[in-house]
């Protein structure tokens, strides 16, 4: 009995020892996802999750879980509802700052919950096929001016990053062009290069092996400096029109109220990977901008963000709820 | 020539000891999660998905795409079995696939969809090997308004689903055109018919529906007609559990039309097998010199969804493999899988790794060949649990759909929900509502609304952007022809009874 008195004040001793620190994973943690499997966040979080397998980021087993539905919004109540739980993260993207002004249902927001590290910003490029007749954004937005609502963009969802460009895009250039939503990347991408609309705003890794093989052009990036991987490319602004970027975003949200000591831990795994050459070359390969940020920093970010995105939103005729 | 030589190349890679192990494990695992409904190949490579990536390309792709390619053999073990539809594509199997098990003809059904998903399965690969390029080049001719005449033609199957009463099933069918609507609508971002639950904001599952008022509406109209404790009487002797020369001459044309159609529906991002099964059964119905053995037990009405069903696999591999497009959910994960290889999936995919294509259609064919072998020894087998009395049999069914439904999002509302259309099915029984045109209904209603909705956006309005394109007036002519058709049956049949009566 005395013994086991010992035990238990040592360990509680030594619990209290390690300090602020002590947080380690005891069992598999889980990289929630509000996307079906294959789609960008899926393969993003599983990217995530080789990467930190590969450097031993991770004392336990990652595991992926897709849990899709009112895009975004019900991986998003339940990530709200799991406080305390120390083994849950999940990729967020812009959806978790629009959907919450948009959506009477998304009753949460990403102040609400933990927001632990941003880590890639996507850039978007305009582009068309390859025997369009248009060769620069301007000529685009020629034609547009001409034609009045008569050209034509595939995309997704009108709350998705896609349309609120073209909002953009369109007041910047007092032009007007239709906006035809499709469920799938896959649909997109093939009514471009069938030739059924006229432009497309995608992602530069979705675009570069269509580059490669001739098959689309890109008129613009929409970025504020040229991207890297697209260095023959003119951005919007050297084109001569005035529109903001916006970059989506993506990182890992804990849920509600994480405790200091959870959330340095993860910062600290998230920094470690960002700062081995496996993580860096995963960049370069999917064509990803770097967009490490943690702490203060990031919080910032997200206040900023969703204020961009209001405006945006607004701008885009898009009725906002809260 | 040059095919030669890369498919030689191909084999020598696939015939890799390794590789023909991860193609077993591919095909097993896949006629397994075949077999039990709710968990559909998707999901099961999805759950791979880290393992694969840890194995060299090769090797994954050829296990991931054995699971899917292998889980559409074992989706029509249920519905025949149980009237239990095992996946989407095998909704349409329940019909004629159901009705032979009930007069003593399950092994010969399930025989002939082994069989009809090797034929069709190789098909579909060589189809792949020969032709890929230009077959995704005219894919891409496919825009909305092509899309919507697909859809209407698909929806024209109902004449040819339809019972006793024109009337029952084109109702049927506008309940599930309504079904379809249910959740956001992605074209102005507002919800219909959610009724404030966040589970409703997608829609209603298909597979809730179908096992709901297949498997789960003929478990209550049996328990309530209370006619004998066996469902089935089950032949004895190995002769009368497989398909005679008689079932495979009856199936030929389903087996050729089958291929075919679900090749070529494959192709096409925006389709899908289950139309694909639809369309095959159509046809084959249309064709037929007995039509009237439809939905009675007719074994071409097996052989030709199943056809289609599997050669849909290797239609739907050639967007992916020559476009990097991914047309199906289960290739949109292939497709992941080639990104987290760091393999650039794209246009020049076969051009750089000539190596994953060639090893991967090579592949297709041992694994087709793994899967008849794998197969056919089970038919005996499952055709026994038939023998089962009704109070086992029944519960056992109803305990497999509510383990499928489940499995689907892993929620309890489902399960409520499959409750509700368990009985829908069997209100819709008692007064003889078929429940096929409904599935047909809402499978296609969401396509085809977005398909009617894109074109008029496309054209700012104007609705002759839906018949003045070729390729879609083609289509609708095709389905003017398959709505007209009975009405001329009918009218001929009229006439010559006038004429018998006159003369």
């Amino acid at each position: 009995m005395r013994n086991a008195l010992k035990i238990l004040t040592a360990s509680a001793l030594l619990a209290g020892a390690a300090g602020a620190h002590a947080f380690t994973p005891d069992r598999n943690i889980e990289f929630m996802v509000h996307s079906g499997p294959g789609a960008g966040n899926d393969v993003f979080a599983r990217s995530v999750q080789g990467v930190l397998e590969k450097i031993k980021g991770l004392p336990q087993t990652v595991q992926v879980a897709n849990k899709t539905g009112g895009g975004g919004l019900v991986a998003m109540s339940y990530l709200a509802e799991k406080k305390g739980e120390t083994h849950l993260l999940a990729v967020f993207t812009s959806v978790w700052f629009v959907n919450p002004q948009i959506r009477e249902k998304a009753k949460v927001t990403m102040r609400d919950l933990t927001p632990i590290a941003r880590l890639v910003l996507e850039p978007a490029v305009m582009t068309v096929r390859a025997d369009s007749p248009y060769k620069t954004a301007k000529d685009f937005f020629g034609a547009a001016k001409q034609n009045p609502g008569k050209l034509k963009q595939s995309g997704g969802s009108l709350s998705g990053r896609d349309n609120t460009t073209r909002h953009l895009l369109m007041k910047a250039t007092g032009t007007e062009w239709q906006f035809i939503s499709m469920k799938s990347g896959g649909e997109r991408v093939a009514a471009l290069l069938g030739g059924h609309v006229d432009m497309y705003i995608m992602e530069p890794a979705e675009a570069l092996e269509q580059i490669r093989a001739g098959k689309i052009r890109v008129l613009a990036t929409l970025m504020n400096k040229r991207i890297p991987s697209l260095p023959d490319s003119a951005t919007i602004r050297e084109q001569g029109f005035n529109v903001p970027e916006i970059p989506q975003a993506r990182g890992f949200v804990g849920p509600p109220g994480m405790a200091a000591d959870v959330k340095s831990y993860y910062e600290g795994v998230f920094t470690k990977m960002y700062k081995s050459s496996e993580w860096q070359n995963f960049l370069k390969a999917n064509y990803y901008e770097d967009g490490f940020l943690i702490g203060p920093g990031l919080n910032k970010f997200v206040d900023e963000y969703t204020q961009t995105m209001r405006g945006i939103l607004k701008e885009a005729g898009i009725k906002l709820v809260r | 020539m040059e095919i030669l030589t890369n498919l030689a190349q191909g084999f020598a890679i696939a015939l890799e000891p390794m590789n023909l192990f991860w193609c077993f494990l591919g095909v097993f695992l896949g006629t397994v999660v075949g077999i039990l409904p709710g968990l559909g190949p998707s999901a099961t490579v999805a759950l791979l998905l880290p393992l694969a990536t840890q194995m060299s390309p090769t090797a994954g792709i050829i296990m991931m795409a054995g699971i899917y390619y292998g889980a559409k053999y074992g989706g029509s073990t249920t519905a025949i079995l149980l009237n239990v539809p095992g996946e989407s594509a095998s909704v349409v199997t329940c019909i004629d696939g159901f009705e032979m098990a009930r007069n003593g003809r399950a092994g010969p059904a399930l025989g002939i969809a082994a069989i009809a998903s090797f034929v069709a399965g190789t098909v579909g690969v060589i189809l792949l090997m020969l032709i890929a390029p230009p077959v995704a080049e005219f894919a891409l001719r496919f825009g909305p308004p092509e899309y919507f005449a697909l859809m209407a033609f698909g929806l024209s199957m109902v004449v040819l689903l339809a019972g006793k009463s024109m009337l029952k099933a084109l109702l049927s069918m506008f309940v599930g055109l309504w079904l379809a609507t249910i959740g956001i609508d992605m074209f102005t971002d507002s919800e219909r018919y959610t009724y404030d639950r966040v589970e409703l904001l997608d829609g209603v599952h298909f597979v809730v529906v179908a096992i709901g008022t297949f498997a789960i509406g003929e478990v209550l109209a049996n328990l309530t007609s209370n006619s004998s404790q066996q469902m089935f009487k089950v032949p004895r002797g190995l002769r009368n559990l497989m398909p005679n020369w008689q079932d495979i001459k009856d199936s030929r044309f389903a087996l050729l039309n089958g291929s075919l159609v679900g090749f070529f529906v494959g192709v096409l991002p925006g389709a899908g097998s289950t139309i694909a099964s639809f369309v095959s059964y159509g046809v084959e119905k249309a064709m037929s010199r007995h039509p009237e053995n439809f939905g009675k037990g007719a074994v071409e009405g097996v052989a030709a969804p199943e056809a289609a069903n599997n050669s849909e696999t290797g239609g739907a591999l050639v967007p992916l493999m020559t476009l990097g497009i991914p047309g199906s959910a289960t290739t949109a994960i292939l497709l992941a899988a080639l990104i987290l290889w760091g393999l650039r999936p794209g246009p020049l995919l076969i051009q750089d790794h000539p190596e994953i294509f060639w090893g991967l259609v090579a592949s297709m064919y041992i694994g087709n060949v793994m899967l008849l072998i794998l197969n056919l020894p089970l038919v005996p087998v499952f055709a026994q649990i038939l023998r089962l009395p009704g109070y086992i049999l029944y519960p056992v069914i109803l305990g497999v759909s509510i383990i499928g439904v489940y499995s689907v999002d892993q929620r309890l509302f489902d399960t409520w929900l499959v409750a509700f259309f368990g009985l829908l099915g069997y209100l819709m029984r008692k007064v003889e509502y078929p429940a096929a045109p409904l599935i047909l209904g809402l499978v296609l209603g969401d396509l085809m609304e977005n398909a009617v909705r894109q074109s008029l956006m496309m054209s700012a309005g104007d609705v002759s952007i839906l018949y003045t394109r070729p390729l879609a007036l083609v289509m609708l002519v095709l389905t003017a022809a398959v709505l007209v058709g009975p009405l001329f049956r009918r009218m001929a049949k009229w006439r010559l009874k006038v004429a018998e009566q006159e003369g």
